[in-house]
């Protein structure tokens, strides 16, 4: 029997999901560094270069890179998708976007028209590539889940948004934009963050809370509906921002009600959950329902003031809500895969999960994670004091790289020794 | 009448709550969280049981997939029949980051593995074995742990 690819069966080898995870905090890194040396003026206006530079070095080097490793792995445990050769679109995935990433941060900084061109074309296939095998695997699920559903919508609105992200960046690089720019910059964003991210990470905590936590399981209703009127609402914001302008607040409020009251559902599953462990991924989760509830309201009254305060509501929601789930659920899946894959191998003298990373150093890496968010916020008000905020956060991104590899450290090197394969871990009582 | 499905799942639950029982105790005192522990111990074990020398069973002989998703599922019961047992050591040397981190691990793979099971196998099973379905639920309920 092949023991060796028994249990891992269905789940991808784990250098697919890990190569993303790996990457994700250098480019939290290279975003800090931007940030620190921008002009803080020019980060007060979504539209300026900066802004764009650094948004998608963290939307897409840091947030992308993440749900798309974790859903190579999400896949065949929450759905029993099959991806189609994933380790190898993975790898083809992951160097793309991370050219393109590069190529595109490098490019609009410089003005330089065919390093943005190619930048457009990698970082279209980079996300293709991954995007198209996920979702024809996901059409042969019998199964239709709450949190299947949910990554179906969340993938398909991630194809589009790649596709107008290709457009709106290609632009850049021919110089020609054309009248629709603003608003399918627009389209593109808002989606990106509740279509693509929001959908995707409130479907698939209605498995992770009450799974990890054994916090109480979400209403039926909720799980059946909830995605469904966040489609709603983001097509009626749609049709409303297309043709009829001064009512796009309704449809705003419509989506922003339903992520409060997730957020406010999270923190209180989190408030009745049966586990008395409190680390730092429950932070983690706290922090993000708290940014999310501020997000929401900042993100509907924004509109009385002219949309001036749409980069405090992206730092709310891209930064405080989006990344800090992120960032805790990266520390329940490295250090799982890191075990599971092990113990699949027949290792079984190995860490425990709770040993692979440095407890003390997770605390110091949210904290200053936190700190950084909120001082992005003030910064916005006091301008001269960001770069302080844009060290933190490269500090705090720096440590989250190092935890990481320490944890995948303790994977590498233990494969190199010889696994002390316990048999006796196999003489189960088939027969009885 | 419960189908397969629907019982075995249920027991997952029953399981996660004597998980989260234990854990509790264990946080609050692991001197005398013993009984908590042997709850969860026997809970997870009888049902490992239940699918091991019954549904399994039926579903290989069935299906006649015997190097299947059933391999796959007795491997992680092994697996996770190896950390219950760390735990237990760990209560007795009264080693609350020894527990925790075997409890911790426990959860998660315990948590994928319960999700393959609900998401695929039980299903797989339901379908192949509706027409027994009644007598292999009555078989699991009746099964004398060994």
């Amino acid at each position: 029997m092949d023991f060796d690819g028994l249990s891992v069966d269905q789940a991808p080898p784990i250098s697919a999901p890990i190569r993303f995870f790996l990457t994700a905090p250098l480019f939290g890194v290279l975003a800090g560094i931007l940030i620190f040396l921008s002009d803080p003026q020019m980060l007060t206006s979504r539209y300026s270069i900066e802004a764009i530079t650094i948004t998608h070095a963290i939307t897409i080097g840091f947030l992308s890179f993440v749900m798309l490793g974790a859903l190579t792995q999400m896949l065949p445990v929450l759905a029993g998708v099959k991806i189609f050769k994933v380790d190898m679109v993975a790898k083809i995935s992951h160097l793309f976007l991370s050219l393109g990433t590069l190529l595109m941060i490098f490019g609009l900084m410089q003005d330089y028209s065919k390093l943005i061109l190619a930048s457009s074309l990698f970082l279209g296939i980079g996300f293709l590539v991954l995007i198209i095998p996920m979702l024809i695997g996901l059409k042969s699920v019998a199964n239709i889940t709450a949190s299947v559903r949910a990554m179906i919508t969340s993938l398909i609105v991630a194809f589009i948004i790649v596709l107008m992200g290709v457009h709106l960046l290609s632009s850049y690089g021919t110089g020609k934009f054309s009248d629709i720019h603003v608003l399918l910059a627009n389209i593109h964003s808002v989606w990106a963050v509740f279509g693509f991210a929001g959908v995707l990470i409130i479907g698939v905590s209605f498995h992770i809370l009450p799974m990890f936590y054994v916090a109480p399981r979400f209403k039926r209703f909720c799980k059946q509906s909830v995605v469904w009127l966040i489609t709603i609402g983001l097509l009626l914001w749609l049709v409303l921002n297309m043709f009829l302008d001064s009512y796009t607040l309704i449809a705003k409020i419509w989506i922003a009600l339903f992520f409060w009251a997730f957020a406010t559902t999270v923190w209180k599953k989190l408030n009745d959950r049966r586990r008395p462990i409190s680390d730092v991924t429950i932070w983690y989760w706290r922090s993000s329902a708290v940014f999310m509830t501020l997000g929401s309201f900042a993100w509907a009254i924004n509109d009385f003031y002219d949309e001036r305060y749409i980069v405090i509501v992206s730092i709310l929601i891209g930064g405080g809500f989006i990344l800090s789930i992120m960032l805790g659920m990266l520390y329940k899946i490295v250090p799982f895969l890191v075990w599971f894959h092990l113990n699949a191998k027949g290792y079984m003298s190995i860490p425990t999960m709770t040993e692979m990373i440095n407890k003390n150093l997770a605390k110091a890496q949210f904290i200053l994670f936190i700190i950084s968010l909120v001082g992005f916020i003030i910064s916005f008000f006091i301008l001269s004091i960001l770069p302080i905020f844009a060290v933190s956060f490269i500090i705090s991104m720096i440590i989250l790289e190092y935890n990481i590899v320490t944890a995948v450290l303790v994977y590498t090197k233990t494969m190199k020794t010889k696994p002390d394969f316990d048999m006796s871990m196999y003489s189960m009582k088939i027969e009885g | 009448m419960s189908t397969i499905k629907e019982y075995l799942s249920t027991d997952h639950r029953r399981c996660d709550e004597l998980f989260a029982n234990m854990e509790d105790k264990v946080s609050k005192s692991i001197e005398s969280a013993k009984e908590e522990f042997e709850l969860f111990a026997a809970a997870t074990e009888k049902h490992f049981q239940m699918e091991e020398r019954v549904m399994f069973v039926e579903f290989e002989q069935k299906t006649g997939m015997t190097q299947g998703p059933t391999a796959m599922m007795r491997h992680e019961h092994a697996q996770m029949r190896n950390l219950i047992q760390e735990m237990g050591s760990a209560i007795d040397a009264k080693d609350k980051d020894k527990f925790f981190g075997n409890s911790e691990t426990l959860m998660i793979l315990m948590q994928q593995h319960n999700m393959k099971e609900e998401q695929m196998l039980y299903p797989m099973a339901q379908q192949h074995l509706s027409a027994e379905s009644q007598r292999i639920v009555d078989m699991m309920q009746a099964i004398v742990v060994e």
